[in-house]
C-alpha cells in the first residue's frame, strides 16, 4: 500500500470580497508514493507544488478529490504525528534560541523531558549545528537556518518527510550535505517527499519524481524512466563528417547535429544507430568513440514545460 | 500536554514583549517605593502610615474606612486596570505573530486540533500578562504582610479573577487577530472595543440621551451585552478586598445589576460565543 495516495485532488483558492478572483492550484493531481522512497515533485514556481503538501498536512483544504497518508484520511491527527515538514520560507519566532526551537516543536509533538533535550541535541549535531544551540536564531544565516529547518522537522522520528524547497539559499557545501543526510535517513526507512524547482537537485537524488506543471501532473516515472527516452548519440570521428556523409544519414534519423569531427544523431529505434555506423565505415572514416546522451532531467522538464506551454 | 508546549511558548513570548517589561519595570519601581513608604504607625502600634503620613479612618463627613482595605482597594483597582490596558497592548499582537507566513505552516503541521492551538495560545497570553500582575500584587501583599501584619488573601484571589476577565476578553482578540491577521489592526481593533465597551457601560446617563428612542437604547444594549465587561467585572472583582466609599458615586452613573456575578455569567456567554465563532473561523482557513 503506498505512503501517501491522492486521487484527483483539486484546489481552487479564493480571494477577494469584491471581484472574487480564482485560482486553480491543483487540477486532479493523482500521487502515489511508496513506502521507503524519495519522491522528488518538481515544476517550476507556481505550479502548485506547494498546495499539494499543504493539502496533505491540513494546512489548506483540498476543493476536491481525496487522499490518504498511512491510510487515514486527510485531516486524522496521526498524519501530521508521523510526518516531518519543512516549509518552504519557513521563519521561527526570533527570541529563541536553536535548542529552544527544537524543544518548542519537539513538545508540540508531544515530546518532553529528558528525551525532548537528548533529541534536540542529537539533531543539532547531525544537522552541524552542535555550538550553535544557545545562540539566538536572530543571529542565524540562511543557510543555518535551513538546517535548523530540516532538524525541527526530525524532531518526531517522521515516517515520511515533507521538504518545500529544502535547498533554497544553501551554499554548494551545505547542499551536498543535506542530499547526504536525505540519503541516511532514506537508507533508514524514512520517506522523503520534496518540492523543488530546482531540476538538478532532485535529479540526483530521487527514486520517482512527478512533474507538476500549472496544477496538473504533466509525467511521473523513475528518473531513469524520464531521462533515457531520447535516443540521442554522441558520435567522435577521427575525420571531419562530409556533407556527402551528413545527406546520407539524415534520412534514417530523427535529427542530425555536430560540427567538424562530433556528429549527435537521434535515432527512431536503438538498432538504426548500427546502420549510421555502417555508413560511417564505407566512408572510410573511423569511429573513436560513441555514447548515449542522456537529457538531462532539466533538459526533459524544460522541454515539457515548453510544449505545455504550446498547447 | 502538546497544547502545554504552545502555552509555555505564549508566556515567554508575552513576557517578552517590550510594553510587559516596561510594566514590570514600573511595577519594580511602585513596590520598591513603597516597601519603604509604608509602615505602622509607631505611636499606637495599629495606624497605617505612608510617608510619615497616618491614613485616616474616615473620609470627609462620617464615612468610614478601613484604611488598609482602602489602600489595598487603590492598589488592586489600578493595577487591574493598568495590566488590562497594557496588557492587550502586549499581547494583541500574539495570535497574528502565529499566524505570520512561514510560521503557522510549522504550527498548523503538528498533531494538534486548530483549536488547541488557539485556546493554549488564548490562555498563554493570558497568564503572560497575568504573571506580572501578580509581580506587583505579591510584591505589595507582602509588603502588607511583612511591614502591617495584615495578610490580605482577598488581595491575592483577586488577581485570579482579573486573569478570568482577561482571558474573556482576549476571546475578542483572537478572533480579531485571526481576521486582520495583522499586529498593529489587532491591538486597534482591540482598543477600540475596549473604549467602547467601556464608554456603554455608562449609556444609561450618557449615550441614551443623544436620541430618546426606545430602538436606539436597545442597540446600545445589545452591543454592550455582545462583548465581555470588563468594567464591570474589573470592579466586582475588588469586591473580594472589600468596598470602597466611591462605588457609590459610581452607582450614581451606572445600572449595577442585582449580583455581582451578572457580569461574570454575561460575559462568560459572550466569550464562549466569540471563542467559538474564532475557532470555526480558524478552522475552516487556508493557510
Ligand atoms: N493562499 C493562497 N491564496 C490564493 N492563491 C494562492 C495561495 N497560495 C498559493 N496560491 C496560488 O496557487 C498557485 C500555486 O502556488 P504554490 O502551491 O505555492 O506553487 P509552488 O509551490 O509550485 O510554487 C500559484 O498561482 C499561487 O499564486
Ligand atoms: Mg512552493
Amino acid at each position: 500500500m503506498p505512503i501517501v495516495h491522492t486521487q484527483q485532488l483539486t484546489k481552487i483558492y479564493r480571494s477577494g470580497f469584491v471581484k472574487r478572483k480564482e485560482v486553480a492550484a491543483l487540477k486532479d493531481v493523482s500521487i502515489s508514493v511508496e513506502r521507503g522512497e524519495i519522491f522528488g515533485l518538481l515544476g517550476p514556481n507556481g505550479a502548485g507544488k506547494t498546495t499539494f503538501v499543504k493539502i496533505l498536512l491540513s494546512i489548506v483544504f483540498p476543493t476536491k478529490g481525496q487522499a490518504e497518508i498511512f491510510g487515514q484520511k486527510l485531516g486524522a491527527l496521526e498524519i501530521r504525528e508521523k510526518s516531518g515538514y519543512l516549509p518552504e520560507n519557513h521563519r521561527y519566532p526570533s527570541f529563541l534560541t536553536g535548542l529552544q526551537t527544537l524543544q518548542l516543536f519537539g513538545q508540540l509533538h508531544g515530546l518532553n523531558g529528558s528525551v525532548l533535550n537528548d533529541k534536540a541535541k542529537s539533531l543539532l549535531e547531525l544537522v552541524g549545528l552542535k555550538d550553535w544551540g544557545k545562540v539566538k536564531i536572530k543571529r542565524y544565516s540562511k543557510g543555518m537556518l535551513q538546517r535548523l529547518g530540516l532538524a525541527q522537522a526530525l524532531m518526531n522520528d517522521p515516517e515520511i518527510l515533507f521538504l518545500d524547497e529544502p535547498t533554497d539559499g544553501v551554499d554548494p557545501v551545505g547542499r551536498k550535505e543535506i542530499r547526504d543526510l536525505l540519503k541516511d535517513l532514506r537508507a533508514k526507512g524514512t520517506t522523503i517527499f520534496l518540492n523543488s524547482h530546482m531540476l538538478s537537485e532532485v535529479e540526483a537524488i530521487s527514486d520517482r519524481v512527478a512533474i507538476l506543471n500549472k496544477g496538473e501532473v504533466l509525467k511521473i516515472g523513475t528518473v531513469a524512466d524520464i531521462t533515457s527516452t531520447k535516443l540521442e548519440y554522441e558520435i567522435q570521428l577521427d575525420q571531419i563528417a562530409s556533407g556527402q556523409l551528413c545527406e546520407k544519414i539524415r534520412p534514417l534519423v530523427r535529427e542530425l547535429k555536430g560540427n567538424e569531427k562530433t556528429l549527435i544523431v537521434a535515432v527512431h529505434d536503438k538498432n538504426d544507430i548500427h546502420t549510421v555506423q555502417d555508413l560511417i565505415r564505407q566512408e572510410g572514416i573511423f569511429v573513436e568513440s560513441m555514447s548515449p546522451r542522456k537529457s538531462s532531467l532539466e533538459d526533459y522538464f524544460i522541454q515539457l514545460i515548453q510544449s505545455g506551454e504550446g498547447k | 500536554m502538546r497544547s502545554l508546549g504552545m502555552f509555555l511558548f505564549t508566556i515567554r513570548e508575552a513576557i517578552l514583549r517590550g510594553t510587559l517589561i516596561f510594566y514590570f519595570v514600573v511595577a519594580t519601581i511602585v513596590i520598591a517605593f513603597f516597601a519603604f513608604a509604608i509602615r505602622v504607625s509607631p505611636d499606637d502600634g495599629k495606624s497605617l502610615m505612608i510617608l510619615g503620613n497616618i491614613i485616616p479612618s474616615t473620609l470627609g463627613k462620617g464615612i468610614t474606612i478601613n484604611p488598609v482595605e482602602f489602600v489595598l482597594l487603590q492598589f488592586q483597582k489600578s493595577s487591574a486596570s493598568f495590566v488590562v490596558f497594557f496588557g492587550i497592548f502586549a499581547v494583541a499582537g500574539l495570535i497574528p505573530a502565529m499566524l505570520e507566513k512561514g510560521t503557522v505552516e510549522l504550527f498548523l503541521s503538528k498533531p494538534l486540533s486548530r483549536t488547541s492551538l488557539l485556546l493554549s495560545r488564548s490562555l498563554g497570553a493570558t497568564t503572560g500578562v497575568i504573571l506580572n500582575m501578580m509581580y506587583f500584587v505579591v510584591g505589595i501583599w507582602l509588603i502588607f504582610g511583612i511591614k502591617v501584619g495584615v495578610w490580605h488573601w482577598g488581595f491575592l484571589l483577586s488577581t485570579l479573577v482579573v486573569a478570568l476577565v482577561f482571558f474573556l476578553f482576549f476571546s475578542i482578540v483572537a478572533l480579531i487577530g485571526l481576521i486582520t491577521r495583522s499586529g498593529g489592526f489587532s491591538i486597534m481593533f482591540s482598543f477600540i472595543i475596549y473604549m467602547l465597551s467601556g464608554l456603554l457601560r455608562y449609556r444609561t446617563t450618557s449615550l441614551y440621551r443623544l436620541w430618546d428612542n426606545t430602538v436606539f437604547h436597545r442597540t446600545l444594549d445589545s452591543i454592550y451585552y455582545a462583548f465581555p465587561q470588563v468594567g464591570e467585572m474589573l470592579d466586582n472583582s475588588a469586591l473580594l478586598i472589600g468596598t470602597s466609599p466611591f462605588d457609590q458615586l459610581k452607582s450614581a452613573l451606572v445600572d449595577q445589576p442585582s449580583s455581582p456575578y451578572l457580569p461574570f455569567l454575561y460575559s462568560f456567554i459572550s466569550a464562549t460565543v466569540i471563542y467559538a465563532l474564532a475557532i470555526r473561523y480558524f478552522s475552516k482557513e487556508d493557510f
